[in-house]
């Protein structure tokens, strides 16, 4: 029978997790190749990047970023960016035009815990193998090594762990449009689109004009990217910028938090007034 | 002990779009978009005891769908009430979900590219069975439902009736006390659906489980359910027993017969309504009281090779029911009305 009590819940919860995480570990396998090709792609437009700036910072450093503070910054956005990368939008609007949320409305756990389940299964094994090409690049190639300073890298950790629980709320809220619209997918995608400049995908923000500097420290992407990568890479020195850098990554996650909430309950009712 | 599904005064109604069809009035919708008010369903009521099984019957688009996805939470009620296993479906959470399973014929939850064997695993986590139940249920469904050979290979391999079969163990391994299945036979072959039929039957028994299913194989209705809820444009039509809507809309018997010397079309119709005629076999009609003595009479008339008396296939039933060829809703409802089927709610 189902075990009672709260530390039951707690076994029976961190048993769900278990299993979600396992057989979405388990279809990832079958789509090694695709992964494969995604992992390159992931890979390839940092590269692209860090290439041009390369060229451009032959003369001399450019926006406070030497050649070798340009390599380092890239590999870091190509490894932040897969430990955080947000699809659920896609599957979300499959779920719903597919009928395929019917079923996961009537379990016994809400769906958002299967896409974080599948987030981990996914981000975990597929970051590790970047941080592994990383690690036998900087072998051969000095300009992307890092200093070792273990408590740096603990907060780069948590930068990135909350950077990616950001965007996988903003994914995930958005994606929850789709109980209303079809153009959900059409919103993450314009927000993409922002974030590619916004977050510090194609350029490191201090690159950017100032004004738009100024502004997108407003919004959530810097916090997403640009922010964990710097304190990987050890351009975020002083303690301020610490302090603002994670006040902004919590304030955003508490904002996206709350955005979900509200689409998810606001949704459900929806759902249940016009059916899918 | 209360009933296991009751609904009471149920209704939904949707708002939907209306638009003139072409560019233009895809145009003039998007400028001003013009709602119909559409009742799926209209002030539904029944009860459902525990370890009932009934079939809701009704033509496509009748409200059937609608009110399982009522009474499953998924779909909140326009108006009215109801209770499944104990709960509101709607604010009973989690505590609701663990005594319910709702089966669609037509979607899977079957984790397409793992084997079922993934399936039960995962859904042994979020239902929170124990091991050792675990162990003992999924033997038994897999014994009841033969799937020793199939639970190891991909889902995206097996047919369509192999993952029917382990789509419905994948859904009792937490062993509900309420099934929803919509067309759990849909497309399947015979074979296939008739091991369905005797699985859901036995499991009924085994587990005193309350089964609503709707179905378009008369064969789901007749081996499973012996009351049926009809259903047409989301009121309620008849409710009660199979038999005895067959008896009241179609009093009548079909003869067929297997004639050993050829007979002429018009000399069958002195004994009723010749519905077939194909010598040397020819199936008659006759009114139900009549059926033994017309019986008798061609016995001794004629040279018969063989002969029995049949009741009305249901789907022929059904198709008086709903007045086929009828227009609009009053016309199908008064055929209902004029053979006197429409009873009060329980």
């Amino acid at each position: 029978m189902i075990r009672a009590g709260a530390r039951g819940a707690v076994a029976v919860f961190r048993d769900q997790y278990a299993e979600l995480m396992r057989s979405a570990f388990l279809i990832d396998l079958q789509y090694r190749a695709s992964i494969a090709i995604w992992l390159i792609w992931g890979i390839t437009e940092p590269i692209i990047s860090l290439g041009i700036w390369w060229t451009i910072a032959a003369a001399g450093a450019v926006g406070g970023y030497s050649r070798e503070a340009f390599a380092q910054y890239f590999f870091g956005v190509a490894l932040v960016n897969q430990a955080t990368l947000s699809w659920d939008a896609w599957n979300i609007d499959r779920w719903i035009r597919e009928g395929e949320m019917n079923y996961r409305l009537t379990r016994p756990i809400a769906p958002i815990h299967e896409a974080i389940a599948d987030n981990i299964a996914y981000k975990g094994p597929t970051a590790t193998i970047i941080l592994t090409a990383w690690i036998v690049a900087s072998v051969f190639w000095p300009a992307v090594r890092i200093p070792f300073e273990p408590g740096r890298w603990a907060l780069a950790i948590v930068a990135i762990v909350l950077a990616a629980a950001i965007r996988f709320l903003n994914g995930y809220a958005t994606g929850l449009l789709a109980f209303w619209t079809t153009r959900a997918t059409a919103l993450v995608e314009l927000q993409f689109g922002i974030s590619l400049f916004l977050s510090g995908r194609i350029a490191p923000l201090s690159l950017l004009p100032p004004r738009v500097a100024h502004v997108a420290g407003y919004l959530w992407f810097p916090y997403v990217l640009s922010f964990p990568v710097q304190v990987l890479t050890g351009t975020v020195t002083t303690t301020a910028q610490y302090v603002r850098g994670f006040a902004g990554q919590l304030i955003w996650l508490a904002i996206w938090l709350m955005l979900y909430l509200l689409v998810w309950t606001r949704g459900r009712r929806h759902y249940g007034a016009v059916g899918g | 002990m209360p009933a296991a599904i009751l609904a009471t005064e149920l209704s939904k109604t949707y708002d939907v779009k209306v638009r003139d069809p072409g560019i233009n009035g895809a145009l003039a919708a998007l400028a001003r978009p013009h709602y119909r008010q559409v009742r799926a369903v209209d002030s539904v009521t029944f009860a459902i005891e525990r370890g009932d099984a009934v079939a809701f019957l009704g033509p496509n688009g009748a409200g059937k769908t609608t009110t399982l996805k009522m009474l499953t939470g998924l779909l909140f009620p326009s108006s009215g009430r109801a209770e499944v296993a104990g709960c509101d479906p709607w604010t009973g959470g989690n505590a609701f979900r663990q005594r319910i399973a709702f089966v669609l014929g037509n979607k899977q939850q079957l984790l397409w590219d793992l084997p079922p064997e993934e399936t039960f695993r995962l859904n042994r986590a979020i239902y929170g069975v124990s091991a050792a139940d675990y162990t003992a249920r999924r033997a038994e469904l897999v014994e009841l439902l033969v799937l020793g050979h199939l639970v190891d290979k991909p889902a995206r391999q097996l047919s369509l009736g192999e993952r029917m079969k382990c789509e419905l163990a994948a859904a009792l391994l937490h062993q509900p006390e309420v099934l929803f299945l919509d067309e759990p036979t849909l497309g399947l072959d015979l074979e296939a659906q008739q091991t369905i039929r005797t699985f859901l039957g036995e499991y009924r028994r085994r587990h005193d489980a309350t089964i609503l299913l709707t179905s378009h194989y008369m064969a789901d209705v007749t081996a499973l359910a012996s009351r049926v809820l009809i259903i047409n444009r989301g009121r309620l039509l008849y409710d009660g027993e199979l038999s005895e809507l067959v008896a009241r809309i179609a009093p009548i018997k079909r003869i067929e017969l297997v004639l050993s010397e050829p007979v002429a079309r018009a000399r069958l119709e002195d004994y009723g309504r010749v519905a077939h005629f194909a010598p040397p076999s020819a199936t008659i009609e006759v009114p139900r009281e009549l059926a033994t003595a017309a019986s008798a009479r061609l016995l001794a008339d004629l040279s018969v090779a063989d002969l029995s008396i049949q009741d009305p296939p249901i789907e022929e039933v059904i198709r008086i029911a709903f007045g086929e060829g009828a227009q609009d809703a009053e016309a199908e409802e008064e055929a209902l009305v004029r053979a006197d089927v429409r009873r009060a709610p329980p």
